[in-house]
């Protein structure tokens, strides 16, 4: 008889989990609706996902061999917690190990205080008058964000470089700081606003299981967090998501070493700070900056969405490394991954992602049939069924394709996306996967990674050097 | 001849007003007459460059704004903002807009060479002629607004980051949820060769090329003369001048003073005007000339007196011999599309040969860049109509149009739009 993996959450990240885990298992779900793909490949129970008891009664239920905790909200309420004390194994950070990802202070504070590389400068701020002086005196090129991690949602970067636009700026700065303490009001953390320098480049995911001590990575993935074409448009949770065969083209060996460094570096001192061993899975959200090269934006103590799609569909030894953290044999257990290169394209309703509400509850049809005959796979996000499948106002459906390259698997996923379809204005990005946009990523990269070269050969890497007429040289 | 450039927010934190003010300042090169900026509900108009609007008053998350070098190219009420580069029916189109009608369905059966930009109940429209005749491209800042410009050199200046041309026969529809390409079937290509050659800025790029980059080229084929020194007049024949220079081992200097404000002399609607502006513009640097043989290059020479006025300044001021080199071909026709070129019987280049225009303006020797050259050079398919007299869209092939449809009056068109 197979084991048995019960997953936590119900979006495409965990069908994406699902399905690899279902190679291998008796897959088991506890989801906070019905997601049709997770339902039709386990046997599952329909229940709050946010309250540890009840995920941990679920548990108790069918006993299984291994818990995945798939959503950060499970993990912010100490699911994982619960399951462990009630005696499962559970893959998913504990509450105080995953507030590197719910709290973007604790993470920057973490990052600063173990001088790990990539530490950008950062203010908090626990109320909304003290960040709109801290505006109105200092800030130039900065991004605001809740300090509490909102589904992704909030985030401002403002570029501040043109004098003559200055004023514009610093009003949309102010009226953003306050719209995050109204729509984000955080209940459970002192900190409500972080800002933090803006830094460019070009982004990165680096996904990794780790237990604490030892760390497998899975390949680099790059999501398109625009929503429109050509990197236009509000920003999102992510409209797709590229790979090349094991690598990005723009990212080059040392930058990976360089980011994986990073991110042990980060476990380690999750560990010092919280007591805690990471056990779970870290996404760390890179940037190549020209200030830095690698660069830490942000950590999730999760899979990203869509990047989990883009890995777990060709990774060929997830059996292994499941039994790996019971086992506690991780450290030797690499990722084994399919030589193909894989492209996800999220397909969301009209509304999404400045509003929400007004993309919700539309009949959507997906023609699963015709888009397997191109050799593509369907997961769905955003969507509940109700006679018939309903939008829920995110990214309802992710299309995954692979190939032997970023391009030939972008075709094959845009041609898929035909075969969803809505009375209500579906939208997705053609240009996810194409030559152009990968040239584009090249050049990015190749115009920061000139510049922090610069910077490292000049002993300038994480130093600010200023001179201020009348006060003379500042360096910090 | 116009410049248009649009902006939309996504969210309402942001008021557009002020980015459309400076992006204009950067393409008020394209006209120096008539400034306009409409954020929808609110517009304003000043008679002049845009230092003639005052934005502070304006409100709006979307906008559209224009430089003209007449009182054409837009048109305002209560429902729809419209501007173009170039020429269409207006009337026509906000008729057909009003009553219903798709855009891109009502560009599909209007004639016209132009890059149009309509604002209607807060959703932006950015379209293209069929044949590409007009530049438009499109980028965004950040992940708060979406712009589109006549020219990519609006959209550094306002912290966007170029993404690609709008494509002839395209309609890029710009709303809070959505942006949506909706392409009419192109017809074959005729980008306007004088982008290249004078309109454009140098730091721009349209029609996916570098406008230096084809200027440098452009200066390094004008025809060798044996000399002691190149000078270019400002601004736009500097760039000529260096590559003329580099090309045939001759120095180039500085050859020019400008007394006053940058303007564009050629663009002025009057004679005097021009005068005044060339002769306020240019004062030529003695010792950069005196003794010397000189090649003067120059963008484009449509009447010849400016030009003389020059060549005789440089003999003042010593210059030995006046080799004069234009950067760009005769102009020998009007043009349809929006561009001023005085009727023929006000073109130099029209009734005289290259050696007669040189005994005309008092130089040693003068030569064009060849038609031909030029497209060689561009590698596009290019409109060459104000060059040759032959246009892309038929307004009688070969023929000089008696009425072309880009010169009608102020008061026609403002009677027409009113109507």
């Amino acid at each position: 008889m197979s084991m048995k993996f019960l997953i936590v959450g119900g979006g495409a990240r965990e069908h994406a989990i699902a399905k690899r885990a279902a190679h291998y298992y008796t897959v088991y779900a506890a989801m906070p609706y019905r997601n049709p793909g997770i339902a039709h490949l386990s046997e599952y129970k329909i229940t709050d996902i946010l309250n540890p008891q009840k995920v941990a009664d679920y548990c108790d239920e069918v006993s299984p061999d291994m818990v995945f905790v798939g959503s950060e909200e499970s993990l912010f309420h100490g699911v994982s917690d619960e399951i462990i004390k009630r005696g499962h194994l559970c893959i998913g950070a504990k509450q105080k190990a995953a507030e590197i990802e719910r709290s973007k202070a604790f993470m920057r504070r973490l990052l600063e205080k173990n001088n790990i590389h990539g530490s950008l400068r950062f203010k908090t701020f626990t109320d909304v008058t003290t960040a709109l002086k801290y505006i109105e005196e200092y800030a130039g090129s900065i991004a605001i964000k809740p300090a509490r991690q909102a589904g992704g949602k909030g985030v401002k970067v403002i570029a501040d470089l043109q004098a003559y636009l200055k004023d514009e700026k610093k009003d949309a700065k102010k009226k953003h700081a306050a719209q995050i303490v109204k729509d984000h009001l955080s209940q459970d953390l002192d900190d409500q606003i972080l800002i933090e320098e803006r830094v460019e480049g070009v982004e990165y995911s680096l996904q990794c299981f780790t237990d604490g001590k030892n760390i497998v990575p899975l390949p680099l993935v790059q999501d398109h967090p625009h929503a429109f074409e050509e990197d236009i448009g509000p920003e999102t949770g992510g409209m797709g998501a590229v790979s090349g065969r094991g690598q990005l083209p723009f990212i080059n060996k040392g930058e990976y070493k360089k980011s994986l460094e990073i991110m042990e570096q980060s476990i380690k001192s999750v560990k010092s700070e919280t007591g805690e061993d990471y056990f779970g899975v870290i996404t760390g959200q890179f940037m190549l900056t020209d200030k830095w090269g690698p660069t830490i934006i942000e950590y999730y103590a999760r899979l990203g969405d869509p990047e989990a799609v883009n890995v777990m569909a060709i990774l060929e030894n997830f059996d292994e490394i499941c039994e790996g953290y019971i086992n506690g044999s991780l450290a030797k257990i690499p990722a084994e991954v399919k030589d193909s290169a894989t492209v996800v394209k999220c397909i969301s309703p009209k509304g999404y992602p400045n509003q929400r509400s007004l993309g919700k509850g539309k009949k959507i049809y997906v023609d699963i049939k015709k888009i397997r005959e191109l050799g593509a796979e369907v997961f769905y996000g955003s969507v509940y069924e109700n006679g018939a499948l309903l939008t829920g106002g995110s990214r309802a459906v992710e299309i995954y394709a692979e190939g032997d390259s970023i391009l030939e698997a972008g075709k094959i996923a845009e041609q898929a996306t035909q075969y969803v379809i809505s009375d209500w204005k579906l939208f997705h990005r053609h240009d996810i996967g194409s030559q152009e946009l990968l040239d584009k990523r090249m050049r990015t990269a190749q115009r920061a990674r000139d510049v922090y070269q610069y910077r490292a050969e000049h002993n300038l890497i994480g130093r600010n050097i200023d001179w201020i007429p009348g006060i003379g040289r500042i360096e910090t | 001849m116009a410049g248009v450039l649009g902006i939309y927010a996504f969210e309402e934190i942001w008021n557009v007003s002020r980015f459309l003010y400076y992006g204009l300042v950067a393409i008020q090169t394209r006209g120096e007459e008539f400034s306009t900026l409409s954020t929808g509900n609110q517009y304003i108009i000043g008679e002049g460059l845009p230092d003639t609007l005052d934005p502070s008053g304006l409100k709006g998350q979307a906008g559209i704004a224009g430089v003209f070098t007449k009182e054409e190219g837009f048109y305002f009420d209560d429902e729809i903002s419209v501007l173009y580069d170039g020429s269409i029916d207006v009337k026509t189109l906000v008729h057909q807009i009003k009553n219903g009608d798709k855009i891109e369905d009502v560009l599909s059966s209007l004639e016209g060479a132009y890059a149009l930009l309509v604002l209607k109940d807060n959703v932006m429209y950015a379209a293209r002629d069929p044949r590409g005749i007009k530049p438009l491209c499109i980028g965004g800042i950040g992940f708060d607004m979406a712009v589109v410009s006549s020219e990519s050199s609006a959209l550094d200046v306002i912290g966007a980051e170029y993404s690609r041309d709008i494509k002839p026969g395209e309609v890029v529809v710009i709303d809070q949820f959505y942006i949506e390409s909706v392409e009419n079937e192109p017809f074959s290509q005729a980008h306007c060769a004088f982008e290249f050659v004078y309109f454009s800025r140098p730091d721009s790029q349209v029609f996916g090329k570098s406008v230096h980059s084809l200027r440098k080229l452009i200066g390094e084929t004008l025809h060798p003369q044996d000399a002691d020194v190149v000078i270019g007049v400002p601004e736009t024949a500097i760039p000529f001048a260096m590559a003329y220079s580099g090309k045939n081992n001759i120095p180039v200097d500085l050859g020019f003073v400008r007394t006053g404000r940058p303007t564009r002399t050629a663009i002025k609607p009057t004679q005097l005007e021009r005068m005044i502006g060339v002769q306020l513009k240019l004062n030529p640097v003695r010792t950069a000339v005196a003794g010397k043989r000189v090649v003067l290059i120059d963008d484009s020479v449509v009447r010849g007196t400016t030009m003389r006025n020059t060549v005789s300044l440089l003999r003042r001021r010593g210059a030995k011999e006046v080799h004069v080199r234009i950067a760009s071909p005769k102009l020998v026709a009007p043009c349809p599309y929006g561009v001023e070129v005085p009727t023929r019987d006000e073109l130099i280049a029209a009734d005289n040969t290259e050696e007669e225009i040189a005994r005309i303006i008092g130089a040693d020797s003068f030569s064009y860049l060849k038609v031909d050259q030029l497209k060689e050079l561009i590698g596009l398919p290019v409109c060459t109509g104000c060059m040759t007299g032959k246009y892309p869209v038929s307004t009688g092939s070969g023929v000089y149009p008696a009425e072309p449809t880009g010169v009608k009056t102020t008061s026609e068109r403002a009677a027409e739009v009113s109507t």
